[in-house]
């Protein structure tokens, strides 16, 4: 009995000392940066048809399902297509300035104007059909995303946007930008579908403030965002249509309880 | 310094009082008829409630499904927080007390009194449930038809995904899961839209997306892709695979007992899953036409 006493003793101070070790290691560790690193700004290559965000672009096709300028692309694999797949993990958006731009004009308030709002429009216009998860996982796919031929506008004069706006230093001019994206399985990386929509929908638009979205003057810029992300989900209902056989045997097979 | 801090008080004592406000709104405490359910069987609406509905009550519970009440006058479901008030009445029905969440089907249960269905008066609402002369027989009707086809059209329903349905008179109870908001929404709205239909309940329940979930998801169709490859097709299956917190649910219909009996192995043999309900009906294919 006594013995028995003694190794539960022991278990004790074992369970006791290795808590205090886990806590010290623990604490003792460096504090690690919770925000991955953002892509830095690219340039379109000179004489290039397109950016080169996209890991081929052959496969793209003009769509006949979505309005305007728009290539895409899906895997038709039977078990490896957009439907095979319940929710999206999205990357840190990309961008990409025109090749006649200076890319070091373009700071990280600037990106930040850019992504921020086109993430939310993003968020808004896929989310009940794609929920969106933190972390990469099985049945979840990566969306990629770039805005592609910002054009550097200039100064913004003192006093254009509200007191309570950050100004940019140069204006950002997206009378020619475009958007390319691309799904990924999350885990193995397998492309599943991509688009380029070329849709002109920023002509005249310009971004001048951090937060553009609070300055009616740019409500221009903030509709063509809007649109590039519901052409996005437009794209992405066309991809989920049912079509031929796949309608009939759908129509056959469903029987509620 | 000390006026900013009075106005921050101020502030904060406003807003807080608005979300009570609100709250309070939402979270009337209300009584009604209810029937103790486990969830498997309130969100397939197997009918009215009769004796078998009550098997399946008890038989579900048992697999692992979760309890839930049904409020009799709409059918709506409720998942509530204390169990142990409802536990001992499964099958049966009382007299429910406390905050009902319509949207979201949760209630924070303050009673719950059971009472024999033969002290509800005849003539409430809540009688509709009870009485199968009520529930609209599938084969006469186009009705039933023409809704079951809008809903066999929806886009974004996966093998995830399980929508179903029952009509009380013209009124529509949608009932299932699924794992995207758009279903749910879609649903109600495409059964809104058929001619005829008078009220829509929906039951539809959106699952979450937790990591071992979506793990269970894909392990249980690869699973049965293995063997039972025959129902699946490229953009659907017979088979429909819903997983609720570890336990997967099996839906839909096989052509024999041997095929239900193979998917329920191939399920259980998926790691992390607690349990296994099939309920999947075995379905003969028609005779192939010799002439």
């Amino acid at each position: 009995m006594n013995g028995h006493r003694a190794s539960w003793k022991n278990k004790m101070v074992c369970f006791a000392a290795s808590m205090i070790v886990a806590t010290a290691v623990g604490c003792s560790k460096p504090q690690e940066s919770t925000e991955a690193a953002l892509p830095p700004i690219k340039k379109i290559p000179a004489g290039a048809q397109f950016s080169g965000f996209l890991k081929d672009y052959e496969a793209l096709k003009p769509n006949p399902d979505v309005e305007g300028e728009m290539l895409t692309y899906v895997s038709t694999d039977a078990k490896k297509n957009l439907r095979s797949y319940l929710a999206i993990v999205v990357d840190p958006i990309e961008v990409y300035v025109a090749t006649d731009a200076d890319e070091k004009r373009v700071n990280e308030d600037s990106r930040k104007a850019l992504t921020n709002y086109f993430q939310h429009a993003l968020t808004m216009a896929v989310s009940d059909a794609f929920p969106m998860v933190e972390k990469p996982g099985p049945l979840t796919l990566r969306l990629r995303v770039a805005l592609v031929g910002v054009d550097i506008g200039g100064q913004v004069a003192a006093g254009t946007v509200s007191a309570d706006s950050k100004p940019l230093e140069n204006a950002l001019n997206i009378g020619k930008l475009g958007v390319e994206v691309e799904l990924v399985d999350s885990e193995t990386g397998e492309r599943i579908a991509a688009a380029v929509d070329r849709t002109n929908l920023g002509a005249g638009a310009e971004i001048g403030a951090v937060n553009f979205s609070r300055e009616e003057k740019f409500a221009a810029a903030r509709e063509a965002f809007d649109e590039w992300a519901s052409r996005l989900r437009n794209f992405l209902d066309s991809a989920h249509e049912l079509k031929g056989e796949d309608l009939t045997r759908a129509d056959k097979s469903y029987k509620p309880y | 310094m000390r006026k900013l801090f009075v106005i921050m008080c101020a502030l904060a004592l406003g807003c807080g009082s608005g979300v009570a406000a609100q709250d309070k709104k939402d979270d009337k405490i209300s009584t009604f008829h209810a029937y103790v359910d486990s969830d498997v069987c309130a969100r397939l609406m197997l009918g009215p409630i009769t004796e078998s509905r009550m098997e399946c009550s008890k038989k579900t519970y048992k697999q692992g499904s979760n309890l839930v009440i049904v409020r009799l006058n709409d059918n709506t479901v409720f998942t509530v927080n204390k169990t142990k008030l409802v536990k001992e009445h499964l099958g049966g029905v009382g007299k429910a007390t406390g905050e009902a969440k319509t949207k979201s089907g949760e209630m924070k249960l303050d009673s719950f009194v059971p009472e024999q269905i033969s002290e509800i008066p005849a003539d409430a609402p809540a009688q509709r449930l009870l009485d199968v002369r009520t529930y609209k027989a599938k084969s006469t009707d186009g009705l039933f038809e023409k809704i079951r086809h809008e809903l066999a059209m929806i886009p974004y329903i996966t093998t995830f995904d399980f929508i179903s349905f029952t009509m009380i008179g013209d009124d529509v109870v949608l009932t299932g899961w699924t794992v995207r908001d758009t279903n749910r929404s879609d649903a109600e709205y495409r059964v809104k839209s058929v001619a005829g239909v008078k009220n829509v309940t929906n039951n539809i329940e959106i699952l979450p997306l937790g990591n071992q979930d979506m793990q269970i998801r894909a392990s249980a169709r690869a699973a049965l892709q293995q063997q039972l490859g025959r129902y699946f097709w490229s953009n659907g299956s017979d088979i429909k695979i819903v997983v609720k917190n570890g336990n997967i649910i099996l839906l839909g219909a096989v052509a024999t007992k041997e095929d239900s009996d193979i998917a329920t192995i191939k399920c259980n043999s998926v790691s992390m899953a607690f349990n296994v309900i099939n309920l999947l009906r075995v379905e003969a294919p028609p005779a192939k036409n010799k002439g």
